[in-house]
């Protein structure tokens, strides 16, 4: 290539880099613009990318509705429940078929696991339905969308504990043994350390699924119970969509998993990627 | 660390040199020969058998029923009355005579190609871009966590802002066309008609999941080992070849992880097409996952929503199959599995 090449292809390549951070930061930019507009200048025929009449007190007027605050609380107690049960039978079943159950019958055992992680819900979603109707808590509860979210989270977490498993070694475990350690004293001494890692990135992903997760919210729950991405389409006053206040407590409940990803983005992509990639 | 480097204590030995009985629970292990612990077969069963269990009651039992009401015509009515007939394959065929079952499968080869496919293509060449081009690591970081921005919004929200953003008359995203100079002042771009309902779709989708390929493959770019780079570079290697004879060929079963995780999610989930279009206009953006759930949830024609949800069950499992077996010689490669 001539220096003249090269220096074309510099240049676009950072005009594609600029194009992307463009596309990508812009509709963010939007949703921080509008949810400081009044709604008036949000209906103008022609949008303002910077707001003339600064109004931050629709962050507080977001929590004027009770609903939101409880939305917020729903959505966690689901979100952190669902990855507590998730990760406790991950953890046990992913240790089982890491030391015990192996060869083929543990190799197809893992990998069915996993398969439901891929499958698509829609062909389990009505039966759920006449499930729960059918138990003394309902569709509408807490119990309901914790234990669907198991469809999604516990595959993940189960296969991903068996690769952080696999990948600890089997020896320091063995050694603890003959130290005397018992089975759980080894386990929560010696391996437990070795995988923690990797259990923080399989928790986070649970966390951010089940947080973030809406159709199945919306079908089930709504009454008794309603997470957040349920509770944001009902700011309308009459027909109209009150978007600054949608926008703000978009923001507002995007900010955990973003925190959680900025402190703990090392651990991420093992999990995202099933345990292929060593982050 | 190996075995041979602890400290072992003498106590720990008998006579003969071999462990001795740790305080092990009946339960859990019966007898102990050298070093490998013979556990009781119960305690394996236990654990993994708690997992399936749980998949047996929320996903096997359920997959079953949808094949059983599959074959039934089942809908609101005799729902309630428990009082549906088997009527064979005819929910197949009304499903598969159906040219809206048809336009929807189109729809989902365009989302997935121009969807999953240019996200995964995007994400590499980002990565790339990413790892080789900008030379600061603090700024690195810092565009990376932007970049990764749109994946932590809820997909349904993420519907509710391109709508919002692609509103035609006052949408922030045709203005700002008009203020790059990109569009006339008084053109719009009906961003929401027929025509372009289901690229708009295909847009959102590319905003908010690019990141996902571009997380994977650049972490995996960043653990190739800086030995091969430095000889390529003593060589004079070209930047080009490197990128076409050492990193891609190195991150290609990566770039295929990432496209396999990113296809599966794009197949089945579907709440971005609810809150966005909800299929329209003129059913012109559906996939045939959202008709199963409109024709299951709203319709409640449960047998010939069932029917839908078995067809994609089925191509869901061919393809998962495929997908396993690839990901099984990847790991296989790896050592892991």
């Amino acid at each position: 290539m001539t220096a003249a090449n090269v220096k074309l292809v510099k240049t676009l390549v950072l005009a594609f880099l600029a194009i992307w951070l463009v596309f990508t930061g812009f509709p963010l930019f939007f949703m921080i613009v509008t949810s400081l507009k009044p709604v008036e200048e949000i209906n103008r025929m022609v949008p303002t990318f910077w707001p003339e009449t600064m109004r931050p007190q629709n962050y507080a007027g977001i929590f004027a509705d009770p609903g939101s605050l409880k939305s917020l609380v729903d959505s966690l107690i689901v979100s952190s429940a669902n990855t507590v049960l998730s990760l406790f039978l991950g953890t046990l079943a992913g240790y089982a078929l890491a030391r015990w159950v192996r060869g083929v019958v543990g190799e197809n055992l893992a990998f069915f696991i996993l398969s439901n992680r891929m499958f698509p819900p829609v062909a389990i979603l009505i039966p759920m339905f006449f499930l729960f109707d059918a138990t003394p808590w309902g569709t509408d509860s807490y119990v309901s969308l914790i234990v669907l979210y198991l469809v999604f989270n516990m595959p993940l977490a189960t296969w991903l504990m068996m690769v952080f498993f696999r990948d600890a070694p089997r020896e320091l475990e063995e050694a603890a043994y003959l130290d005397g350690y018992s089975p759980f004293r080894a386990f929560f001494k010696v391996t437990l350390p070795l995988v923690f890692p990797g259990m923080i990135s399989v928790a986070m992903l649970c966390w951010i699924f089940a947080w973030n997760e809406y159709l199945f919210a919306n079908l089930l729950t709504g009454t008794t119970v309603k997470t957040f991405p349920v509770h944001i389409p009902t700011f309308t006053l009459g027909s109209q969509t009150l978007w600054n206040l949608v926008m703000a407590f978009s923001l507002v409940a995007m900010l955990p998993p973003v925190i959680l990803f900025i402190v703990l983005r090392r651990y991420m992509v093992r999990g995202l990627s099933l345990g292929v990639v060593k982050g | 660390m190996s075995v041979d480097q602890l400290p072992l204590p003498a106590a720990a030995l008998d006579d003969a040199g071999r462990a001795a009985a740790g305080p092990y629970p009946d339960w859990f292990s019966k007898r102990r020969r050298g070093r490998s612990l013979i556990v009781n077969p119960l305690v394996p069963a236990v654990m993994v058998g708690l997992p399936v269990l749980v998949i047996i009651a929320i996903v096997i039992y359920p997959t079953v029923w949808m094949f059983y009401h599959a074959f039934h015509d089942t809908n609101m009515m005799s729902l309630f009355t428990r009082n549906w007939q088997a009527v064979g394959w005819d929910n197949f065929a009304l499903v598969l005579s159906s040219d809206r079952f048809a336009d929807s499968v189109l729809h989902l080869l365009r989302y997935l190609l121009f969807g999953a496919c240019l996200q995964v293509l995007l994400g590499t060449a980002l990565a790339q871009i990413l790892y080789e081009v900008v030379q600061s690591n603090a700024l690195r970081i810092v565009l990376l966590i932007v970049m990764v921005l749109p994946m932590m919004l809820p997909p349904s929200i993420v519907g509710v802002l391109w709508k919002f953003l692609l509103q035609a008359d006052n949408g922030a995203f045709n203005h700002l066309l008009i203020k790059l100079g990109m569009l006339a002042p008084t053109d719009r771009i009906e961003w929401l008609d027929a025509d372009l309902a289901l690229w708009s779709l295909i847009i959102a989708d590319v905003w908010q999941w690019t990141a996902l390929p571009l997380l994977i493959v650049y972490s995996g770019r960043v653990s190739l080992p800086p030995a091969i780079y430095e000889a390529a570079r003593v060589d004079g290697a070209s930047r080009w070849l490197v990128l076409r004879r050492i990193t891609l060929p190195m991150l290609k079963e990566i770039i295929a992880i990432a496209f396999i995780i990113r296809f599966m999610d794009a197949y089945k989930f579907v709440d971005k097409v609810y809150v966005m279009t909800a299929g329209g206009p003129a059913q012109r953006s559906e996939l045939p996952v959202f008709i199963a759930f409109q024709k299951g949830i709203r319709e409640f024609q449960v047998g010939e929503a069932a029917a839908y949800a078995i067809i994609i069950f089925v191509v869901a499992a061919i393809l998962i199959t495929l997908f396993l077996q690839y990901l099984k010689r990847v790991l296989k490669a790896q050592g892991i599995a």
